[in-house]
C-alpha cells in the first residue's frame, strides 16, 4: 500500500465482553473524523477500549499510521501508553490534584503549552486555576487541549459533551470543531447526539448489538436508514442549497438563516425536528425562519407528535402531543412553521463569527 | 436522651482510668524521673522505632496495596488474608513466627547472617522489624481501600497521555490518594508506638537496645511505679498530640 491511500486506521476489532461479541471492521482516513452512535450496550465504549489496548482483542488487528498495534498470531501487543492514542472521556478526568496548567503539560514532552491551541480553546485564564473550580464546559475544554497537547496519531472521544447542559454543548462544539481543524489527524467520537455527528464528523458508524449496522453520512443514514433504530434516532431534516454569507438559498428559492456567517458554496443544513416550532399566527420575532406551511401528516409516537409539513417548505416538525392538541391539528391545517437561526446546523463550516 | 446518658456514661468510663493514672502522677518527681537513663533511653529508643516502623510499613504496604486493588478471585481473597495475618494473630505469635524466619537459626535469618551479616533478634533493626509486621495490616487495608474506589479511568487518561505505569503510579494514582497514605502512615506509626507482644519475643527486653516505652512501663510497674506513671503520660501525651492533629483527616468536619 502506498504512502497516500494508507489508512490513518486500519482495523479489525473482535472481543468479548460479557454477552456481548463486538466484531468491527473500521478503516479511518488522514484527516478524517468518524461518528460512533448506536443504542446503549451495542459496544460503542467497548470499541474504544479495544482500540487502546484496555481490552483485549478475541481476534482481528489494529494499524495505527503503519504501525501494529494488535495483529492475529503474534503475541505481541503494543501497551496503551506507546499507541499514540489520546482520549477524551465524557467527564474530562481532569486529574484533581494538578492545576489546569499541569492537567496541560502531563502530556507533552515539552514544559510549554502551545500557545495556539490556548487561544483557540480560551484556556488562558484557566492555566493556574483548579480543577475544582472550572465549569463542566471548561473541563471538557481543558480535557481537549491536554489530549490534542500530547500529539497523538489519533483521538478517541468517549462522548465527550454529554456532561454539558444544552446551551454550553453549542459553543464546545463549536470549540472542537476548530480544534479538529487545525490540529487534528483522525478522531473517533462515540455520541448520542445527532448534533455532534453532523457537525464534527465526515462518516457516521452506528453500532447495534456488537455489529455495524451503517457506515455512511449522516445525510445517508437519514434518508436511507438500514435500522429501525438508526429510523427513530435520526428523523432529521436535512437541506442542501448554496450559502450566502449567513444564509442558505435552496434550488426552489427558499431561505434559511443560519447564525454563521461568511458562508460560501454548496452547503448541507440540519435541523432538528424538535427545533421546530409551530404556530397560527405568524410569530415574527427575528433571527428567525419563518414558513408558511400546511399539515400533510400527524403521527402521534408516545408523548410526541411528529408532523409532516408540505407548501413552501417541506419539513418535520415534532410537538409535544399537549401543543398539538392546543393547535388543533389535522390535515391540512395553514400554519406557521418557525426555526430560530442559531438552531440551524451548519456542515464544514469553519468557526462561526 | 437515653443514648446521650448512656454515651456519656462510656465516655466517663473510658476516661476514668486515664484520670487515675495522672491523679497517681508524682508531680514534683517528674524532671528527674524523666531525665533517668531508662526512661530517657525507653522514649528515645520507641520514637525513632515507631517512626522507622512506619516508614518500612509503609513503603512495602504500598505496592502490596497497589497490586490487589487490581486482583479480583480466589487468589486476591488468599493473598488478602495472608497480609491481614498479623492483625489478627496475637502479637506474641507474631514474634515467635518471625523469631523462626528471621532468628540466627531461622530459615531466612541464617541466610542473612551469612550473606550480610546482619543479626535481627535482639537489635535495633529487630524491634523495627516486628512494629512494622504488625502494622503493615493497618497500612495494606487503608491504602487499598482508598484505591478501590479511585477511578479506574484515571490510569486510563494517564496512558493515553503517554505515561507509563511507574509513571502513572507514581504522579497520578498515588496523589490522588494522598490522604489515605498519610492516614495510613499514622495508623501504623500508632501501632508500633504501642507494640509489646511481637517486640519483646522477637527482639527482647534490653535496656537501652531493644526496650521500648510500653516494655519499659511494664518492667517498671514491678520495680518503680512511679517511673511506670511518667512513661505512661508522656505515652498519652504522645498518643492525644496525634490524634488531635490528625481530627480532620479522620473525622472530615461537617
Amino acid at each position: 500500500m502506498n504512502e497516500i491511500n494508507r489508512p490513518l486506521l486500519d482495523a479489525h476489532v473482535v472481543v468479548e465482553r460479557g454477552d456481548l461479541l463486538l466484531d468491527v471492521a473500521l478503516r479511518v482516513a488522514p484527516g478524517e473524523t468518524i461518528a460512533l452512535m448506536g443504542p446503549n450496550g451495542a459496544g460503542k465504549t467497548s470499541l474504544l477500549y479495544s482500540l487502546f489496548g484496555w481490552l483485549p482483542l478475541r481476534s482481528g488487528w489494529i494499524l495505527l499510521d503503519g504501525q501494529t498495534l494488535d495483529a492475529p498470531g503474534e503475541d505481541r501487543s503494543v501497551p496503551p501508553h506507546l499507541r499514540n492514542l489520546g482520549m477524551v472521556f465524557d467527564d474530562g478526568l481532569l486529574f484533581p490534584h494538578m492545576t489546569v496548567g499541569q492537567n496541560l503539560a502531563f502530556g507533552s514532552d515539552t514544559k510549554l503549552v502551545d500557545p495556539d491551541l490556548v487561544e483557540l480553546l480560551e484556556l488562558a485564564p484557566l492555566v493556574a486555576k483548579q480543577i475544582h473550580h472550572l465549569s463542566a464546559g471548561q473541563r471538557q475544554r481543558v480535557a481537549l487541549a491536554r489530549t490534542l497537547l500530547a500529539k497523538p496519531k489519533m483521538v478517541l472521544l468517549d462522548e465527550p459533551l454529554s456532561s454539558l447542559d444544552p446551551s454550553a454543548r453549542g459553543q464546545a462544539r463549536d470549540l472542537i470543531k476548530s480544534a479538529f481543524d487545525s490540529q487534528l489527524s483522525g478522531a473517533l467520537l462515540v455520541t448520542h447526539d445527532p448534533a455532534d455527528a453532523f457537525t464534527l464528523a465526515d462518516r457516521v458508524m452506528v453500532l447495534e448489538n456488537g455489529k455495524v449496522s451503517q457506515f455512511d453520512s449522516l445525510t445517508a443514514l437519514s434518508t436511507q436508514p438500514s435500522t429501525p433504530w438508526i429510523a427513530s434516532l435520526i428523523g432529521w431534516n436535512f437541506f442542501t442549497g448554496s450559502a450566502r454569507d449567513s444564509i442558505v438559498v435552496l434550488p426552489d428559492g427558499i431561505e434559511i438563516a443560519t447564525s454563521h456567517s461568511g458562508l460560501s458554496g454548496e452547503m448541507t443544513v440540519a435541523i432538528n425536528p424538535g427545533s421546530v416550532s409551530l404556530f397560527l399566527e405568524s410569530p415574527g420575532g427575528s433571527p428567525r425562519n419563518n414558513w408558511r406551511c400546511e399539515v400533510s401528516n400527524v403521527q402521534f409516537v408516545g408523548q410526541v407528535a411528529r408532523v409532516t409539513l408540505s407548501g413552501v417548505m417541506q419539513i418535520h416538525a415534532d410537538i409535544t402531543k399537549a401543543a398539538a392538541a392546543e393547535l388543533g391539528l389535522h390535515q391540512g391545517l395553514e400554519l406557521w412553521a418557525s426555526v430560530k437561526a442559531t438552531e440551524v446546523l451548519v456542515q464544514g463550516s469553519s468557526r462561526p463569527s | 436522651m437515653r443514648i446521650r446518658v448512656v454515651a456519656l456514661l462510656v465516655v466517663a468510663l473510658v476516661a476514668a482510668p486515664v484520670i487515675s493514672l495522672l491523679w497517681r502522677v508524682p508531680w514534683s518527681r517528674m524532671s528527674s524521673l524523666l531525665t533517668e537513663e531508662v526512661v530517657t533511653d525507653a522514649i528515645s529508643l520507641s520514637l525513632i522505632s515507631s517512626v522507622l516502623a512506619a516508614v518500612v510499613a509503609l513503603t512495602l504496604g504500598v505496592p502490596v496495596a497497589l497490586l490487589l486493588s487490581r486482583m479480583e478471585g480466589v487468589l486476591a481473597s488468599i493473598t488478602r488474608a495472608l497480609m491481614m495475618l498479623p492483625m489478627v494473630l496475637p502479637p506474641v505469635v507474631g514474634g515467635a513466627a518471625l523469631l523462626f524466619a528471621f532468628g540466627r537459626r531461622g530459615t531466612l535469618g541464617a541466610a542473612l547472617e551469612e550473606v550480610s551479616g546482619l543479626v535481627l533478634p535482639y537489635s535495633l533493626a529487630g524491634v523495627v522489624l516486628a512494629n512494622a509486621f504488625v502494622a503493615l495490616p493497618f497500612v495494606v487495608l487503608t491504602i487499598e481501600g482508598s484505591l478501590r474506589t479511585l477511578d479506574p479511568r484515571f490510569e486510563l487518561a494517564a496512558a493515553s497521555l503517554g505515561a507509563n505505569q511507574f509513571h502513572t503510579t507514581v504522579k497520578v494514582v498515588l496523589p490522588m490518594v494522598r490522604s489515605s497514605l498519610i492516614a495510613a502512615g499514622f495508623l501504623a506509626w500508632a501501632r508500633a508506638l504501642g507494640e509489646f507482644g511481637a517486640t519483646i519475643t522477637f527482639a527482647g527486653n534490653v535496656p537501652g537496645k531493644t526496650q521500648t516505652l510500653p516494655l519499659a512501663v511494664f518492667v517498671a510497674m514491678e520495680t518503680d511505679q512511679e517511673a511506670a506513671l511518667v512513661m505512661s503520660v508522656v505515652l498519652i501525651l504522645v498518643s492525644l498530640v496525634v490524634l488531635l492533629t490528625m481530627r480532620d483527616r479522620w473525622w472530615p468536619s461537617r
